[in-house]
């Protein structure tokens, strides 16, 4: 997980974030999860500082979401604004982070790209180009690795154990962006005020 | 050096044997050590060692002179000296330049260990090891058929480390064969990328849940292909759910972040569910007040509950008084905020 490919390739995804997020509290020092030596790896998502970071971070760029721009805060902006918190709190260490990051960007490339080149090649060709007419399941653990090389956002080209580390810093990302979404969700809605925060006490434990 | 040795030979068996029970847990973190780098090479080391049976493990310490200064060598030392240790065991060496210091450090470490060690274990091997000044070759022959011999038993966490070290560390991976296995250089390479797949899956089979009575590797990925899925989906549905509270998000959440900042700052995770549960008779409150359009409300019962976080249970009842509801607070709360939620 150390890797030494530069963080610095998406400058316009860090600025963009920067922008919507103006956290209020100071970062916590032990923001590493607790490594003594701020060593070059991923934080450790299972600890409470880094999730007490995140749900403080997602509050904010929610309630940035919802005033500038007075646009709906539809549950794919939301969707959006909690992935790239998550991907933010990354540190850029991790292939997947770096590629929430930069989503919206190749998004617009894309797009211009598409404007551009729809004349000359229909879209149709491309997918079809990779898989044979008669769709072999030969072999079944390679199909299952390309399955999750989708799932996991910015690892479609990778080898299997590259990707399986990925994977893993992934998983225990998402489950801690679980747990804070849950309990910002019992926070704010507060039905059975004991009795919600019970459980959010309970789901996050 | 060698007296000490010595006499710090039984404490190290003795502590070594000790710890061996956690071995999946040091395995774990070790990974991660190294995943991580460098300056955990210490730790990494010492708990690899545990992996090892005893007589070598104490070699490797000797090696590092690991009690008495862990760190007073050059970093790149200690690190090298293991490693090429290790490295020696299953490979040739690769880097030309540290082979002469670790060759001499190899040698006047086995010299002092090689009498109890073949008591103990190869008494047929032990003439030509007391020789102190014996070929470094031979020595390094009749070191590897023991490790060979012990390997089975320490074969697979140390492996484990040993490639990983090695894809981080040395610009080769030479791979010595072990007893009774293919040489082929293509089945050497090939065993050592399953080696490291096999580690990843095992770190993935413990963060995933379940996936641990699972055997094969098409089970587990399955198994983790539908856990990434749920939890997509689990996030999905949440923020659909957050979508749908957030215009209530503008005022709740100054009183909300406020608290939790304070609470954030000082105190620990539980803290945050004390100043939740009177937060959220703080929504209650809001949530009121906007119904009622009383806002001054807000602004005075927000004072005191700043200093009242431990009688939050009390602070919810004398609230509801207030706004003149006569059930239980939690039936009140909720049937109010569904029928804020129908208005939505």
């Amino acid at each position: 997980m150390a890797e030494s490919s530069s963080v610095s390739n998406n400058p316009d995804g860090n600025s963009d974030l920067s922008r919507k997020r103006r956290t209020i509290e100071p970062e916590h020092p032990a923001g590493a999860g607790g490594a003594p030596t701020e060593a070059g790896g991923p934080p450790k998502w299972r600890t409470e500082v880094e999730q007490q970071i995140y749900s403080s971070k997602l509050v904010d760029a929610l309630r940035h979401l919802r005033r500038p721009e007075s646009a709906q805060a539809t549950s794919s902006a939301v969707r959006d604004a909690a992935d790239r918190v998550l991907a933010s709190s990354a540190r850029g260490k991790t292939r997947w982070s770096r590629a929430i990051l930069t989503r919206r960007l190749s998004l617009r490339l894309a797009h211009i790209n598409k404007k551009h080149k729809r004349a000359a090649k229909p879209a149709a060709a491309d997918c079809r180009r990779n898989k044979p007419a008669g769709r072999n399941e030969l072999p079944p653990l390679r199909r299952k690795v390309k399955a999750l090389s989708r799932l996991v956002p910015g690892c479609r080209k990778l080898k299997l154990p590259n990707l399986l580390e990925e994977t893993t810093d992934y998983i225990a990302a998402m489950e801690m962006q679980v747990k804070a979404l849950t309990f910002i969700t019992a926070l704010l809605n507060g039905g059975g005020t004991v009795t919600a925060a019970a459980a959010a006490a309970a789901g996050s434990s | 050096m060698e007296p000490k040795v010595e006499a710090s030979q039984p404490q190290f068996r003795s502590g070594i044997s000790g710890p061996k029970l956690g071995e999946m847990d040091f395995g774990l973190d070790q990974i991660h050590g190294l995943i991580s780098g460098l300056p955990e090479i210490d730790r990494s080391s010492f708990t690899a060692l545990l992996e090892l049976p005893p007589p070598q493990a104490v070699e490797l310490l000797v090696n590092e002179d690991f009690p008495a200064k862990p760190v007073h060598p050059p970093p790149f030392f200690p690190s090298d000296t293991a490693l090429i240790d290790r490295a020696s065991k299953f490979s040739v060496f690769a880097s030309a330049d540290n082979s002469p210091e670790s060759m001499t450090n190899m040698s006047a470490s086995r010299s002092v260990k090689q009498e109890p060690l073949d008591r103990d274990s190869h008494p047929n091997s032990s003439s030509p090891a007391v020789s102190n000044h014996s070929t470094k070759s031979s020595k390094r022959k009749e070191r590897e058929k023991k490790v060979k011999e012990s390997n089975k038993k320490s074969k697979k966490m140390v492996e484990n480390e040993a490639p990983e070290e090695r894809g981080e560390k040395l610009p080769y991976v030479h791979v010595r064969a072990r007893r009774g296995q293919a040489t082929d250089s293509h089945s050497l390479a090939e065993r050592a990328r399953r080696e490291k797949i096999n580690a990843r899956m095992k770190l993935l089979q413990e963060l995933v849940p379940g996936c641990n009575k699972i055997s094969g590797t098409a089970m587990v990925l399955d198994e983790i292909i539908n856990h990434v899925q749920a939890l997509q989906r689990q996030v999905e549905f949440l923020s659909m759910r957050l979508a749908a509270v957030n215009p209530r998000i503008d005022f709740n959440l100054d009183a909300l972040l406020a608290a939790e900042s304070g609470s954030t700052i000082d105190n620990s995770y539980l803290g945050m569910f004390v100043p939740s549960i009177w937060g959220e008779g703080q929504i209650n409150d809001s949530r009121e007040n906007q119904y009622q359009q009383q806002p001054w409300h807000f602004d005075e019962l927000n004072q005191p509950s700043w200093g009242r976080e431990e009688q939050a249970p009390n602070f919810i009842t004398p609230d509801n008084s207030l706004l003149s509801y006569d059930n239980s607070p939690a039936n009140s709360a909720s049937l109010h905020s569904n029928q804020l939620k129908m208005e939505l």
